[in-house]
């Protein structure tokens, strides 16, 4: 084991960890504040990127512009979704089963849609810092992948401020936790399950745009990208949307890892042996304290 | 008593009139859909599988796809690598996949809800990408092929109509041996592990070992309905056994409704001939399937089949029935 290796196996596991925590996050923040799986989220990751594509390519939109443009769009689709399809199951109490199909069969319509939109090509947006490198104890390391680091942490960073600081965080935090409890106060419970929804759209299309630099996308990868970010938040224990980062850093070093140093065809095995082993031994997750929600 | 006895005997009327009318379809229809009819009836023993797990213990099981893939390859490569007569294929498989099932349940059944969902779905991916990696074994992405057509010594089922009564008569076989599970002790306990955990407690059920037990006989189904696969289509290879099947699995149950048993029947025929239906629209079917499934749960919360009964009017029972009720049943049985 080579010391370059290591650090190259580091980075690699740091920044795919930074992309799982980013669709753990917008899975944790829903299921938070909804009790819904969203199965969807990884759509959202990709519909968030392609619409950047899409206005850079289509219509020459300077880079900002687009980006907070793909992010507006995610957190439409976030509503949109709440407001068409969990409300009505929500209003009638359905079960968390229903919530959960009803996710599974969006994620096959949306993945479909982009199918027949953006065909069955790879899409790569333009990257920080072009093509630089840096090199970092004897490993090349991106730029792009420096800043989505950076910008993954800044991301969680604020969240936790906005959960724990903002008057519509505790809000959004009451009328999930205590929706009855909520409502006496005043706190219009299904606005803030709807805006809750809008975070998780905008979260997942800024995974997107920050991704998209340094993997291809394309119309196959959101279930994929679901499912990472799903083990990510389950690790970390769901409704502790924090949890994510941990979670998916975790898995993200054990495929890193279990690539450079045992074999590259089992990444996926690693990973999911992680999970179920910890899920097993830390019922509650990494960070978890109390009995996990939903179980 | 009148009532029941004509309920009973409408009942019986509509039985024989589907058992006739499935018995007549490949006689008249054309073989597409004879094929596709087929496909309905393998899709529908996994679909069991996964449906009495989530109807009875409320399990959701997302690794059926991992125990049709070992059926199917038992089965393969049995018959093709090792020169086995298919039913040992068959029963390898089975025997296979419940051993792992019970492997796997014993630590992770212990969870619950979502994580017991995603310990599935984690063995699910861990197993898509062995049966990829182990291609000595598999294949890999090339499959096996000539796998021969499944033979019992009298009849032989080369045709496609013929593997069509095989395919469904194991269905029918397979729902009624999972009639006769609910009504026993163990079913009774599951339920009531299922509605009332607390009470089941109390009374000493042991819901892990059932549990256990509920998902080695789930993976035998999926296995079973594997080897089906196999030898009807005679090649396999990793891409049938990926996520987007378990997900399929799972809609069996769901769509048809996961309590009633005639449920796994009209969600199996919904899954194999929906899509089918839909490719006439182009590139598009898939995104009206996938809204056709979320209008389906959003407007028939207990499936197609509690669509059905509501339409003819009848009262339904409770969605839950309540502790007490189920706590009684369970002293009665315990």
């Amino acid at each position: 084991m080579t010391a370059a290796l290591f650090v190259q196996a580091l980075f690699a596991g740091l920044t795919n960890g930074f992309v799982y925590a980013l669709v753990g996050l917008g899975i944790a923040v829903i299921f938070k504040g909804s009790r819904t799986v969203n199965v969807v989220q990884g759509e959202f990751v990709v519909i968030g990127a392609l619409v950047v594509v899409g206005l850079l390519d289509a219509a020459g939109l300077p880079y900002p512009v687009a980006a907070l443009a793909g992010i507006v769009g995610g957190l439409l689709l976030g509503s949109f979704t709440e407001v068409a399809f969990i409300r009505p199951l929500i209003r009638r109490r359905a079960g968390e089963d229903a919530l959960l199909l009803v996710s599974i069969g969006l994620a096959v319509a949306m993945s479909a849609a982009v199918l027949y939109v953006a065909g069955r090509g790879s899409y790569l947006l333009p990257a920080v810092g072009g093509n630089a490198v840096v090199n970092l104890a004897g490993a090349t390391v991106r730029v792009h992948a420096l800043f989505l680091i950076a910008s993954g942490a800044a991301l969680v960073l604020g969240l936790a401020w906005f959960f724990r600081h903002t008057m519509l965080g505790l809000s959004m935090m009451a009328a999930a936790m205590e929706p009855d409890g909520a409502t006496v106060t005043g706190i219009d419970t299904e606005r803030m399950r709807t805006l809750t929804f809008a975070l998780g759209g905008a979260l997942g299309a800024a995974a997107g745009i920050l991704v998209a630099p340094l993997t291809e996308v394309n119309y196959q990868m959101g279930l994929a990208l679901t499912l990472k970010g799903f083990a990510a938040a389950v690790l970390g224990g769901l409704a502790n949307p924090l949890g994510a980062v941990a979670g998916g850093i975790l898995i993200a070093m054990v495929e890193a890892f279990g690539i450079v140093f045992i074999a590259s065809g089992y990444k996926n095995v690693f990973a999911m042996s992680v999970l179920i082993l910890v899920m097993v031994l830390l019922p509650n997750g990494l960070l978890g304290r109390r009995a996990r929600a939903g179980g | 008593m009148p009532a029941p006895c004509s309920l009973l005997s409408t009942r019986r009327a509509a039985l024989a009139a589907m058992v006739a009318l499935a018995t007549a379809v490949p006689l008249a229809a054309p073989v597409e859909l004879v094929d596709r009819l087929t496909f309905a009836a393998i899709y529908g023993v996994a679909g069991l599988g996964v449906g009495l797990l989530l109807g009875q213990c409320g399990i959701l099981n997302l690794a059926q796809a991992v125990f049709y893939g070992i059926g199917a390859y038992a089965s393969a490569y049995g018959c093709v690598e090792l020169g086995w007569p298919p039913v040992a294929g068959i029963l390898a498989g089975m025997a296979v996949s419940g051993a792992l099932a019970g492997l796997i349940g014993w630590p992770t059944l212990r969870l619950n809800g979502y994580f017991l969902a995603l310990a599935t779905l984690a063995l699910c991916i861990a197993g898509g990408e062995l049966f990829f990696e182990w291609d000595w074994l598999t294949g890999g992405s090339y499959g096996i092929g000539g796998i021969p057509a499944l033979d019992f010594a009298i009849v032989r089922f080369d045709k496609p109509e013929k593997f069509y009564y095989l395919a469904w008569g194991v269905l029918a076989l397979a729902l009624v041996l999972a009639r006769n599970l609910i009504a026993s002790r163990d079913g009774l306990a599951a339920q009531a592990m299922r509605d009332a955990p607390d009470a089941a407690a109390v009374l000493s059920i042991d819901m892990h070992a059932l549990k256990v037990k509920m998902f080695v006989l789930s993976a035998m189904l999926g296995a079973l309905a594997g080897s089906l696969f196999a030898h009807y289509v005679s090649f396999v290879s990793v891409q049938s056994f990926g996520v987007e099947r378990s997900i399929l699995f799972l809609l069996v149950p769901v769509l048809g409704g996961a309590r009633a048993l005639s449920g796994i029947i009209i969600g199996a025929l919904f899954v194999a001939l929906v899509p089918e239906v839909l490719s006439a629209f182009g590139e598009i079917h898939h995104v009206l399937f996938g809204l056709a499934l979320v209008a389906v749960v959003i407007l028939c919360p207990e499936g197609l089949a509690g669509l059905w009964t509501r339409l003819r009017g009848a009262r339904r029972p409770a969605r839950r029935p309540a502790p007490v009720t189920t706590a009684k049943e369970v002293e009665h049985v315990a």
